[in-house]
């Protein structure tokens, strides 16, 4: 498994098995995610509805940027089992799934709408990456027969604001800039120990030469330890700074630009899943290794010992005997 | 092997031949004791010791023989070229000597200045051929170099792989 999935397997599991079942069952799931997202998935009444609601670290970043009217957009297509509602009690975010209108509905119908409920997190956390995208396409339009390179439009851009993104709480944060020609998106990130920092170097230093080398299409990757300056006052001691420089041809209204989104929010789920399966295959390949060096030392010990640890001479005729003195 | 691997190799292979020779031999101290007395810090008798010994490769890969009357104390130190392979042999190192007891004569802390350290007695000289020890120090020293750049190559193949395969559908 080389690539994080998009969606939750759990919630899609969940409510396949609930819509296609054409039953009512009783439900109260409490389903986690990456980033300490967590969804609660519970019948309601008579068990003819179930409540989805979802919590995230970085509810009132995404309120700014819209991410209410985002999402009803996104789910306006079911509109007609899928109903939105008031927060439920510890989330951010609920809706209500009719169940009896949607055992009614066509088979495409309901295989879309697990499959969109289960990027209930990617379509949340789109919000801000949609309001930055948008932010470039009215700049690129702004700037498109302007000299960039005069002072006064370089100071405009220099004092386009920052979105700041703090998905995981307190520490590690996403920051977005848009600018006329590209969209600057900056992970902040931290390690648990020195070997998952000193892994951490060797992987992205290969994401900063993957350009280079085979990938020429791909965003712009820089890694540093010190805070990019655009960010330079908002940051702790000990964050690592990986940015990527996402260019126009990665802003392609449509598809890629979705694509886009959904790929680059993973990034740091992705980087730290990779860092945790080279540790354990490192940790194996040890294991391995030292069971040889055991071996290798047995074979100092003569075979055959006695109580006191002295040679016992054993002889053995062709036919696997052995002579009795 | 390399050109001044076998070199080294063979030197370390006859001074140890040479250095494990080792006899019974009670505490002169307490009585009733048995201990190997490269081990007694040296406010003990010094005609026990012999000379210690260093054979080095280079400044990064040397090995010390150190031989009393009835013990011998071999300590390597593994070649380190950068942060990669020191944490690799740092985590190595620590895998064999947390599990010492499988392997008799590993000795569970280190000497200082060393990666790893083994403590061979008379009693494991009386259990165990003398030539196969020797066979185990040498194989071990040609291994774990060859597994320590064998890991540092697999991380840099995989983390090339992982950062093509993230950057690849962005297009």
């Amino acid at each position: 498994m080389l690539q994080i999935e998009q969606n939750n397997l759990l919630i899609e599991s969940t409510l396949t098995e609930r819509i296609f079942s054409n039953t009512f069952k009783s439900l109260d799931r409490i389903v986690s995610d990456f980033d300490f997202t967590t969804y609660h998935l519970s019948s309601i009444e008579n068990k003819t509805k179930i409540l989805i609601s979802i919590n995230l670290k970085c509810w009132n970043d995404l309120a700014q940027y819209g991410v209410t009217q985002i999402l009803s957009e996104k789910y306006q297509p079911f509109s007609s089992v899928l109903s939105t509602t008031d927060a439920e009690q510890g989330y951010n975010y609920s809706f209500i799934l009719d169940l009896e209108s949607a055992f009614d509905q066509d088979q495409d119908f309901k295989l879309s709408l697990i499959n969109e409920l289960s990027l209930l997190k990617r379509n949340s956390m789109a919000a801000p990456f949609c309001a930055a995208f948008s932010r470039y396409d009215e700049l690129f339009k702004k700037y498109a027969n302007v000299n960039t390179y005069s002072e006064e439009v370089q100071m405009e851009l220099q004092n386009e604001k920052v979105i700041i993104i703090k998905y995981r709480g307190l520490n590690e944060s996403i920051y977005l800039k848009p600018s006329f020609d590209r969209v600057t998106i900056i992970f902040s990130t931290m390690f648990q120990d020195e070997t998952d920092k000193i892994f951490g170097k060797v992987f992205l230093q290969e994401f900063v030469d993957a350009r280079k080398r085979s990938v020429q299409t791909a965003p712009q990757v820089l890694y540093n330890t010190e805070a990019p300056l655009d960010i330079a006052n908002d940051v702790k001691k000990g964050e690592h700074f990986v940015t990527f420089v996402l260019f126009p041809r990665h802003l392609t209204i449509g598809d890629k630009r979705e694509n886009c989104i959904s790929h680059i929010q993973l990034f740091r789920s992705y980087f730290h899943y990779h860092i945790k399966c080279s540790k354990a295959y490192m940790h194996s390949r040890m294991r391995f290794r030292v069971k040889e060096f055991l071996k290798i030392l047995n074979r100092a010990k003569p075979e055959n010992l006695d109580d006191d640890g002295k040679v016992i001479e054993t002889r053995k005729t062709a036919s696997g005997r052995t002579f009795v003195k | 092997m390399s050109q001044s691997l076998k070199p080294y190799l063979t030197a370390v292979r006859s001074s140890l031949t040479a250095a494990i020779c080792l006899q019974d031999f009670s505490s002169q101290l307490v009585e009733r004791h048995n201990r190997p007395e490269i081990e007694v810090s040296n406010t003990h008798n010094p005609e026990l010791i012999l000379n210690p010994m260093i054979i080095s490769r280079n400044e990064n890969e040397s090995i010390l023989i150190e031989t009393s009357i009835n013990s011998i104390r071999i300590s390597i130190k593994i070649k380190q070229a950068d942060e990669i392979e020191q944490i690799l042999v740092h985590k190595f190192t620590r895998f064999l000597t947390s599990r010492a007891e499988n392997f008799f004569i590993l000795r569970r802390v280190p000497i200082k200045g060393y990666d790893i350290s083994f403590l061979i007695t008379n009693f494991h000289t009386e259990q165990m051929l003398k030539d196969k020890l020797v066979d185990f120090i040498i194989e071990f020293m040609e291994d774990v170099d060859k597994e320590i750049s064998e890991m540092k190559l697999f991380l840099n193949a995989r983390a090339r792989v992982i950062a093509e395969s993230f950057l690849i559908p962005f297009d």
